[in-house]
């Protein structure tokens, strides 16, 4: 009873017969699932450069010059004691006067520094990046000023909490466009397949009335709305591929150059990309054959 | 082999198509069921391969009940009733062969039986020699044969005729008249629906007339009108 030949014949036969019809499927398929494809690829990509970002979102406590050597270890337990704090490290004066010898190397600032300006300080690394206000706040007493031997605190406080509000718009407006697009490819995909029993409609006719099943009418209008639906997504899946390595690697890097940033978790080292691409090759055979599936529901009544 | 007991059927609209309609066909009889346009013959042809539901009543075809048969049931139905039609039903892309042969694809048969059965019928239809032109290229008489042969191909008890001579001249008509009463012949029930008087005069087999939904007449050997 399974004849393959036959199935993949009439397939074939009907993709010919609307090829123009077939070809905006196809299309659309492809356009709806690349966008689709790039805005999960891109907020990934941002979802991890901000969790590599929140990892290392540090405070910096500078010292006054005349810190009592008890006050600065006092504050240096305090520090320790809290649950917040993952990693503190101490930089003394001469310390912080190497490292920016290092980082100014051949500068000719360098010449015109006298003595040592700059402060010992301690280098808080946290738990959880976001709750960096709040341990902001213990050096500050009831009056806004800062505790006794403290000179300021400095935290990247204004561009992480900016972070987190785009990447949250970001993910919201890709799930509605995803949505849109999706359902648009749905209502494509279910016209070609009514324009393709349409042209069959005799063919069908005659089937129904010699006592064809009516998986054996269904099969090949399936065959048809998966093929489109999945080659949508293979090409979707190349261009995303090429997309992501010309593009978005490189863009990726110029991010981790401008922003110092060492530990940044590459998309092009990790294999989630893999994933994308598999659930959009699913995705587009799933939405040919239901598509195809609901188009034939309402139009064949086998 | 075909049995309607007390058969209405209201359609949706509110026309009553069929009243009460009590009828028993016998194995291999040969029926004509005539009537003005409109009296319920197509209705009754499409109760028989349960293309409609009746709104009331119960129809036997080989013993069994057809009104309850589930829907995955109604191929294996129609696979035991032939069809013809007045406008043929052929499928112009396909040739003679093809469109004879997709009757035997569609259910599933091999290639083998396709290869031995389609020849053997168009040869009972006279036209084993066209088996390669496509529909265009045959005469009306010789399209409706080809659907004849399409409609037996597959050996069925039952052959149902809806006006198959309705759009071809007497001598056409007479060639497949012919063909239909060899069918009979054979043990095949063979129902046809009709307005052509003079095919019904010449046959002189059994008549069913209907008007508005009544049988008004049901004759041995009788003629279209009375």
């Amino acid at each position: 009873m399974i004849r393959p030949k036959y199935f993949f014949g009439e397939t074939f036969s009907g993709l010919k017969r609307n090829f123009l019809m077939c070809f905006t499927a196809i299309t659309t398929v492809a356009i709806t699932l690349f966008i689709v494809g790039l805005f999960s690829i891109v907020v990934y990509d941002i979802q991890s450069v901000m969790s590599s970002i929140e990892r290392q979102v540090e405070l910096a406590v500078y010292l006054e010059d005349n810190i009592s050597e008890e006050l600065k270890e006092y504050i240096g337990n305090e520090i320790k004691s809290w649950d917040e704090t993952g990693e503190v490290k101490y930089i003394s004066k001469e310390k912080a006067m190497e490292k920016f010898k290092e980082q100014m190397e051949g500068s000719s600032i360098l010449k015109e520094i006298q003595g040592n300006p700059l402060p010992a300080s301690f280098e808080i690394r946290l738990t959880d990046s976001k709750k960096v206000d709040q341990v902001a706040l213990r050096f500050l007493d009831r009056d806004g000023n800062y505790i006794k031997g403290v000179d300021e605190v400095v935290y990247g406080k204004s561009y992480v909490s900016k972070l987190f509000s785009i990447t949250a718009v970001i993910g919201t407006i890709t799930f509605l466009i995803i949505i849109v697009l999706v359902l648009s490819t749905i209502v494509l995909i279910f016209n070609t397949i009514r324009l393709s029993i349409h042209a069959r409609r005799k063919e069908v006719e005659v089937m129904k009335l010699v006592g064809a099943t009516n998986w054996f009418v269904r099969t090949p209008f399936l065959f048809e709305g998966f093929f489109e639906g999945f080659a949508g997504s293979v090409i979707s899946v190349v261009a995303l591929y090429f997309m992501s390595n010309f593009l978005i690697i490189k863009g990726e890097r110029a991010i981790v150059d401008t922003m110092h940033i060492k530990e940044l978790a590459v998309l092009g080292s990790s294999n989630a990309i893999i994933y994308i691409y598999a659930a959009i090759l699913v995705a587009g055979g799933l939405i040919g054959i239901l598509s195809s599936g609901f188009a034939l529901k309402r139009y064949l009544k086998v | 082999m075909i049995e309607f007991k007390k058969v209405s059927k209201v359609y949706g609209d509110g026309t009553t198509a069929l009243k009460d309609i009590t009828l028993s066909v016998k194995k291999g009889e040969f029926l004509f069921l005539v009537g003005p346009s409109g009296s319920g013959k197509s209705t009754f042809i499409k109760l028989i391969i349960r293309e409609i539901y009746a709104t009331s009543g119960s129809i036997l075809v080989a013993g069994r009940n057809i009104c309850n048969l589930k829907t995955n049931r109604i191929p294996q139905l129609r696979r035991n009733i032939g069809c013809v039609f007045q406008d043929f039903k052929l499928l112009p892309n396909k040739t003679i062969f093809e469109n004879v042969a997709f009757a035997l694809e569609v259910i599933g048969k091999s290639g083998y039986v396709i290869k031995v059965q389609v020849p053997q019928v168009l040869q009972l239809v006279g036209l084993h020699n066209k088996m390669k032109s496509y529909p265009y290229q045959l005469s009306g008489g010789e399209q409706q044969r080809v659907s004849i042969a399409r409609a037996f191909v597959n050996r069925p008890p039952v052959l149902l005729a809806d006006e198959p001579t309705g759009n071809l001249d007497p001598v056409t008509s007479d060639g497949i008249m012919k063909l239909l009463s060899r069918i009979s012949l054979v043990g095949t029930t063979v129902i046809m629906a009709t307005h052509n008087r003079s095919v019904v005069n010449s046959m002189r087999r059994r008549v069913v007339e209907l008007e508005r939904g009544e049988i008004v007449r049901d004759q041995k050997r009788g003629v279209y009108g009375s």
